[in-house]
């Protein structure tokens, strides 16, 4: 059944699937072998380094582990580290706050933000295309030298941020050095590096609303907040979902830009400074593992935090899409 | 669209749109400015309180004498064969495995279809230390292999691959399968080239974030010959903590960020098209 010409018309399902009913004692289907070929490197890959290792990090989880002693022997401690994270460790009680903090205030801003620069991209403008550009360079910038140019600007001392506020008769403030401020820094940062991935996201859903529907508001007299708060809203919503979900999925698993402004910084070597004050889950796991060498204990806490991210999209998707 | 109307409200309007986007610009184009402009200045002028905005006198060398500072030519290498590499491999591995789930019919297919959509699920933080373990039994550790394997393969590619194969008509891969052609050359001939857009934008993409990938190479590379461009920039930021190297610092970062600017801004449509495809399928 190499030829497709053996086959009558009307027995050929779309594509090359079924075969005629004479064949179909065979084991495979025609060409089910060069199917498994053409599906063999990527699975291979995927179960060698994803769906294995989610199986390894749960059964690591439930053990105690330095990463050198042979697997053979990791002790095991049944649901120890997970009460040691939950009860135990005020570090990750404090990073999961943080985590949440940063993904709250920064999903909020984001698609605020947005969806306002969407808006404004999409009425009649000069050089649209040079305006987007400009919202996405930072999008693909590593976060590494985002958050390296970021602590320059506002450092205490020289940052051209004081400067500016100096211009503006207004008082220079400690930003990345003081623990009441970081967190909102690289909340900032962090927005500022996504929002423009999000203005282009709103900005094909925008495109996507057919003009009738604007044009149907206006004969009826709506007025443009009327317009919006009816039909451009209702109709975004799938975009909207897409964008706090997605979002909250990444911004959950934030590790780069703390990295990149914390670390270094007045002595501090592993980040999160200043007193913990930017400390987040994927950096505390990072520590745990890399530094401490306690294997057990984070990837408990990466499965946790796995955890949380699943339920909180499951609520989201959930939430939001009832109305629909 | 309703047509330019010169009036009060529609010029002040216009006015304000304007004022607003020119802000946000500014906003997005300052760290840009900042870094290229202290690249520039002298070790005085950096560490000057308050520094100026532009160098008096631009000092070009910096840009050679980062470069003794930091294996930077290296590290340029490096990134490039790395990225290279991965998004060869991914845009292969995705598009053939996409091509057999979507124009085969093979059982265990939707098995393991489902096997790919519940990896997207999987954060990469998850597998972090199973996989970087896997890479020290291999002897991956501080060499390319490790820098390249892991990253050989997206779940995400590979449905996004399938998704745009499903609307290429069955009729071109029966035409050649008539004419004889072999079901590879089907996949390299027919399927790959009207493709196009979808590797575009997976291949874009995946340079972006391989180009800039940071935690992974920061635990698999030891040695400075190794470095990619992410670690040297790492190591000038530790460099840097000193006020009067920022100078070169910068000048390092300035010339790291590149070549993913200039990806970006030559494939700037299909990033487009794929964060809209993305956004609305999803």
């Amino acid at each position: 059944m190499t030829n497709g010409l053996t086959e009558k018309p009307d027995t050929m399902a779309p594509g090359m699937t079924s075969p005629p009913a004479r064949t179909r004692r065979y084991f495979l289907p025609p060409r089910a072998l060069w199917a498994y070929l053409f599906v063999s490197p990527a699975i291979l890959a995927l179960l060698f380094f994803t769906a294995g290792p989610f199986l390894f990090t749960l059964w690591v989880s439930v053990h105690n582990w330095n990463l050198i002693e042979p697997v053979s022997q990791m002790g095991f401690v049944g649901l120890e580290n997970y009460r040691y994270l939950l009860t135990d460790d005020g570090i990750f009680r404090h990073a999961l706050r943080n985590t949440f903090v940063f993904t709250i205030c920064g999903v909020g801003v984001n698609t605020v933000l947005g969806l306002l620069g969407a808006l404004l991209l999409n009425t009649r403008l000069r050089a649209r295309v040079f305006w987007r550009t400009l919202f996405f360079l930072p999008m693909v910038t590593a976060p590494l030298a985002l958050g390296m140019m970021w602590a320059v600007l506002l450092n205490k001392n020289y940052g051209l941020i004081n400067t500016l506020l100096g211009l503006l008769h207004l008082p220079p403030q400690p930003f990345l050095s003081s623990p009441a401020q970081a967190l909102a820094c690289i909340i900032s940062i962090a927005v500022y590096q996504y929002v423009g991935y999000y203005v282009v996201i709103y900005l094909a859903g925008l495109q996507g609303i057919p003009e009738e529907y604007y044009d149907a508001a206006a004969v009826d007299g709506a007025n443009r907040w009327q317009t919006f708060w009816q039909i451009t809203l209702p109709l975004l919503r799938p975009v909207l979902l897409f964008i706090i979900v997605t979002n909250s999925i990444g911004a959950l698993q934030v590790f780069d830009v703390v990295f990149a402004a914390t670390t270094g910084l007045a002595g501090e070597t592993s980040g999160g400074g200043p007193a913990g004050s930017t400390m987040v889950v994927v950096l505390h796991m990072y520590n745990n593992a890399f530094k401490f060498f306690r294997m057990g204990r984070a990837t408990a806490m990466a499965l946790l935090l796995f955890v949380i991210i699943f339920v909180i999209t499951l609520i989201q998707l959930r939430l939001l899409r009832e109305r629909t | 669209m309703a047509k330019p109307q010169w009036t009060v409200p529609a010029i002040v309007g216009s006015i304000l749109k304007y004022l607003a986007l020119i802000l946000a610009g500014a906003w997005m184009l300052l760290p840009f400015f900042w870094m290229f402009s202290a690249s520039l200045m002298t070790s005085q002028e950096i560490t000057r309180l308050p520094p100026p905005l532009l160098p008096t006198q631009p000092q070009w060398l910096n840009y050679v004498d980062v470069a003794r500072v930091v294996p930077l030519g290296r590290a340029y290498f490096n990134s490039m064969l790395v990225t290279t590499l991965s998004v060869l491999g991914i845009l292969f591995t995705s598009s053939l495995c996409g091509f057999a789930f979507a124009k085969y019919n093979f059982p265990g297919r939707n098995a393991l279809f489902m096997l790919t959509l519940a990896s997207m699920m999987i954060p990469f933080f998850v597998t972090l230390i199973p996989v970087f373990y896997i890479v020290k039994q291999l002897g991956w550790l501080n060499n390319y292999a490790g820098l390249v394997m892991p990253g050989i393969v997206s779940a995400y590619g590979i449905f996004l691959m399938r998704q745009f194969m499903l609307d290429i008509p069955d009729e071109f891969i029966d035409a050649a399968r008539i004419d004889g052609a072999g079901e590879f050359r089907i996949y390299w001939q027919i399927i790959l080239p009207l493709s196009g857009p979808a590797l575009a934008t997976l291949g874009s993409f995946n340079f972006v974030g391989s180009w800039n990938a940071f935690l992974w190479p920061l635990l698999v590379v030891q040695s400075r010959e190794l470095f990619t461009v992410p670690l040297a920039l790492n190591s000038l930021r530790t460099y840097g903590m000193e006020a009067k190297f920022l100078n070169l610092q910068m000048a390092g970062t300035a010339v790291s960020v590149i070549p993913a600017l200039a990806v970006f801004v030559a494939l700037q449509r299909y990033f487009v098209q794929g964060i809209a495809l993305t956004g609305l399928k999803g």
